[in-house]
């Protein structure tokens, strides 16, 4: 295998690429690696992803028994927010549409990216950290290492793609005479958007120096791929052919049924890893063609406290859930109007969730889950006070004249305001949408007052972080997220599965007056508050006077 | 070894009978360690010796569970915030923002403590040849450590506490490093200095402090340990080393045709002298103890097991 390599006279002009044979040596052994550290990763991206095509079959099932609920929902999925989140099935009416309408956006976006994470954590990431280095000293070719992952990405990308075509007969959603063609387009379409994430997860690990700068653009890549169908879907359809996402989509699962679109996700997929092992072959370990850029020699004065460097370092996920909590809103608003109309003939399941009937039963949801999403940006900032002790970054600052007990609270004034102000913007959006279809200028601070409401609740929640920052440091994190998750779970899903109503009446979420389908009530929120503000004196009071546990 | 803990004017850092556990593990069991102000300090222990938790105890981090410690005439624990006004901190192993720079890590970690000195920062930039517009993610062990001593240097602190400050430096930084020591020393401001590295303790230090399992083991000034220890002799001797091994103080002598080393106690070193001239040596070396040597003494069991000589 190495003949060819040896054979060659070391010459006055070295060659710019390298001999192609011998380049994929060891691929064996490499893909046995690549199984081998992400055994379990993969086990659940497919579980998950399967399971929750599965799980929406079988609901929409249920929800859907008449011909008549499918027409109410084929007409919400034709409202301009529902299109520019899936796109318009041109079977939307019938189960399949309806399943492929809830669930194949999210199903093909999260595989695109897990598989572009995937082989950034196999390729960019390992050579970040030099296990590439000692890997390629051995007797390994070039591209071994980067095929393996890549063909452990794109059996995952197929096994899921089985796995949807697989819950799609057996939940029986192609629609009548049209045979099985339609699982099998859906399980190809899966499977051919991801192949396309995957090589874009790979020319972004050529391309970029870092596995952090690997990711970034790799996913920038597939958010421009969703931008450009979002905008074709909204208007003529034009730029839907300019993204692989919108071939997905256009391959018409239940509907037009067509296969020639994944010939194109195919090629591109060929291409985009062409293009991948071209760059490999040719440059150094190491080295990636998007160098890191210098940053700023000097910091502004604000970063020497504990909230301007806050802020700056937590810039990004506060934009994130900003835009997210603003998106939230829009599409919410804009959906009331189908959605009241639908749930009027759906199944009886959605009294038990929505805690009462009409439109401002599902304002109160709505307002509510723009709480929920509130909840998990709090939580993530609060968190971080515990995550900077473990690394140990809070040690140096606690050198300087900084006191804990300041150095706490002014990190908790970014999700203490913070949440009232993403409340208040996302109820108020979502009340503005809703009231310019309806013509009542009035909804968007009606909404805003509602979503502001769980302030009190979202507080508990930091209120926990801080406690057990305080008693707990060690699990801190994963418990204060595993709190936030419980209560996600039982405020959304609670009644559904019938769950105890005082275990529901005792979350901080469930005791928020249903606003605006109830009335204002003062108490639990000045109860909710006391409860967040007792949570915080205890950890803070703790957190001064024991000692700093990196780790 | 004797405390003076009637004027802690005078003591940078005072600590007696320090006492630390972590729950079954008790790392600290009764520590002495004095800074005199305006001197530099050298504090030498193996790894896990307790030279790191008695910093962090120094520092406000960690709470003692018995003895005393003063820094700068206050309580550690209870005056952290005033006291870290006037001393600067270089952990052993340093962590940045890996998505900031080494300029504004190095900008707030000194406003932390105090007013930034933008011309003193440039020049401790050059000394230690650190690119500020770095972004730390990318630094190595040695650069990150470079970020925490440019910030230590370009600020006022009266006290410099330095938890093993050199480990990831090469030779030419670390000639820079003693140099900003020195100029430190020359301004009149204290340190404390951990290190494995005996050259430069030796080279910087008035004063040392060798710990062992938590315990204060030896303290004086370098003048003081070197009593303690003995003086290396090499000389050639072609009419033979007759008589020397009986000379009570006299060890490890080692005759190899003419070339004659041994080791001599301090006391016994002018006799010991007079009869080696007698013996018309052709030439004749002696070097002073090192910290290594006093080290072995204490740890030669340990560093035996390693094979001797690593921190060299």
């Amino acid at each position: 295998m190495t003949a060819a390599t040896a054979a060659r006279a070391p010459g006055l002009t070295s060659p710019t690429t390298r001999s192609a044979s011998g380049s994929l040596t060891g691929l064996g052994t490499m893909v046995r690696l690549v199984v081998r550290r992400n055994r379990v990763r993969l086990a659940v991206w497919f579980v998950v992803l399967v399971g929750m095509f599965a799980y929406i079959v079988s609901y929409y099932s249920e929800m859907f028994p008449t011909q008549e609920s499918l027409d109410d929902f084929a007409a919400l999925s034709n409202t301009p927010g529902i299109k520019a989140l899936t796109g318009l099935s041109p079977a939307a009416d019938t189960l399949g549409g309806a399943v492929w309408t809830k669930g194949w956006m999210t199903i093909a976006l999260s595989l695109m990216i897990g598989v572009a994470f995937l082989v950034t954590r196999n390729g960019r990431a390992d050579e970040e950290v030099g296990r590439t280095e000692l890997l390629r000293s051995r007797v390994l070719g070039v591209h071994a290492s980067s095929a393996a992952s890549w063909l452990v990405g794109a059996l995952l990308c197929v096994a899921v793609g089985a796995g949807v075509s697989a819950v799609s007969l057996a939940g029986g959603l192609d629609p009548e005479g049209t045979g099985i063609a339609g699982s099998l387009v859906i399980g190809a379409s899966v499977t051919g958007v991801a192949l396309v994430g995957l090589g874009v997860g790979a020319v972004a690990g050529q391309v970029a120096s870092t596995s952090r700068g690997a990711n970034a653009l790799g996913t920038a890549v597939v958010a421009a791929f969703y931008v450009l169908r979002m905008i074709g879907d909204l208007g003529n359809g034009v730029l839907t052919w300019f993204s692989p996402i919108g071939w997905g989509q256009q391959m018409q699962p239940y509907g037009g049924n067509r296969w020639w679109p994944l010939a194109l996700l195919v090629v591109l997929a060929a291409a985009l890893l062409t293009l991948a092992l071209g760059l490999e072959a040719r440059r150094d370990l190491g080295s990636g063609l998007l160098a890191e850029r210098p940053g700023p020699d000097a910091a502004p004065p604000r970063f020497a406290t504990p909230l301007g460097l806050g802020l700056r370092l937590q810039r990004g996920p506060i934009l994130g859930w900003t835009i997210a909590v603003a998106l939230c809103g829009l599409l919410f608003g804009s959906v009331v109007q189908a959605m009241t109309d639908l749930l009027d003939d759906a199944g009886g399941a959605t009294d038990d969730l929505l805690r009462g009937t009409g439109v401002p039963a599902l304002l109160a949801l709505l307002a509510g889950m723009i709480g929920l999403v509130t909840a998990a940006f709090a939580t993530q900032s609060a968190v971080s006070l515990r995550t900077d002790e473990a690394t140990g970054i809070v040690e140096p600052q606690l050198a300087g004249a900084l006191s804990r007990r300041r150095w706490v609270l002014q990190r908790l004034t970014i999700p203490v305001v913070g949440s009232a102000v993403l409340l208040a913007l996302g109820g108020a959006l979502l009340g503005a949408t809703y009231g310019s279809a309806v013509g009542d200028s009035s909804q968007a601070a009606t909404m805003a007052g509602a979503a502001l409401a769980y302030w009190p609740a979202v507080m508990v929640l930091v209120g926990v972080a801080v406690a057990l920052l305080g008693w707990a440091p060690r699990v801190a994190v994963p418990t204060t997220w595993g709190v936030m998750a419980a209560m996600w779970f039982v405020t959304m899903l609670g009644e559904v599965f019938g769950l105890p109503t005082w275990l529901l009446d005792a979350m901080p979420f469930s005791a928020v007056p249903y606003l605006p389908l109830e009335e204002m009530s003062w108490t639990p929120l000045v109860v909710l508050t006391a409860v967040a503000g007792g949570l915080v004196w205890t950890g803070l009071a703790r957190f001064t006077r024991r000692d700093i546990q990196p780790g | 070894m004797s405390t003076t803990t009637a004027s802690t004017t005078t003591m940078a850092i005072d600590v007696e009978g320090l006492e630390k556990r972590f729950g079954s593990a008790h790392a600290l069991r009764g520590l002495d360690l004095t800074v005199p102000t305006g001197q530099v300090t050298g504090f030498l222990g193996p790894n896990g010796s307790g030279k790191t938790t008695t910093i962090r105890i120094l520092l406000g981090l960690l709470k003692a569970d018995g003895g005393t410690a003063r820094l700068l005439g206050g309580d550690p624990w209870a005056d952290a915030v005033r006291l870290h006004r006037r001393v600067a901190y270089v952990p052993g192993d340093v962590t940045l923002w890996p998505n900031l720079t080494g300029g504004e890590a190095i900008d707030i970690l000194v406003r932390l403590s105090g007013p930034l000195d933008p011309k003193r920062k440039q020049a401790m930039l050059e000394r230690f040849e650190l690119d500020p517009t770095k972004k730390a993610r990318t630094y190595s062990k040695g650069n990150r450590q470079k970020v925490a001593l440019v910030a230590a240097l370009a600020s006022d602190a009266e006290l410099l506490l330095l938890d093993e400050p050199t480990s990831g430096l090469d030779p030419l930084m670390e000639a820079a490093f003693t140099e900003s020591i020195r100029e430190v020393k020359a301004a009149g401001r204290s340190v404390l200095l951990s290190s494995h590295i005996f050259a430069e303790v030796e080279k910087l230090a008035d004063r040392v402090t060798i710990i062992r399992d938590g315990v204060t083991v030896e303290a004086g000034t370098i003048a003081e340990l070197r009593h303690l220890t003995r003086t290396q002799v090499t000389c050639l001797l072609d009419a033979g080393a007759d008589g020397l091994a009986d000379l009570p103080g006299v060890h490890d002598l080692v005759v190899v045709g003419g070339h004659v080393s041994f080791a001599v106690d301090e006391a016994a070193l002018a006799p010991v002298l007079s009869v080696v001239a007698g013996l018309h040596p052709r030439s004749l070396v002696a070097n002073p103890p090192s910290l290594e040597e006093l080290f072995l003494r204490h740890y030669g069991d340990e560093l035996a097991a390693l094979g001797a000589g690593s921190g060299s």
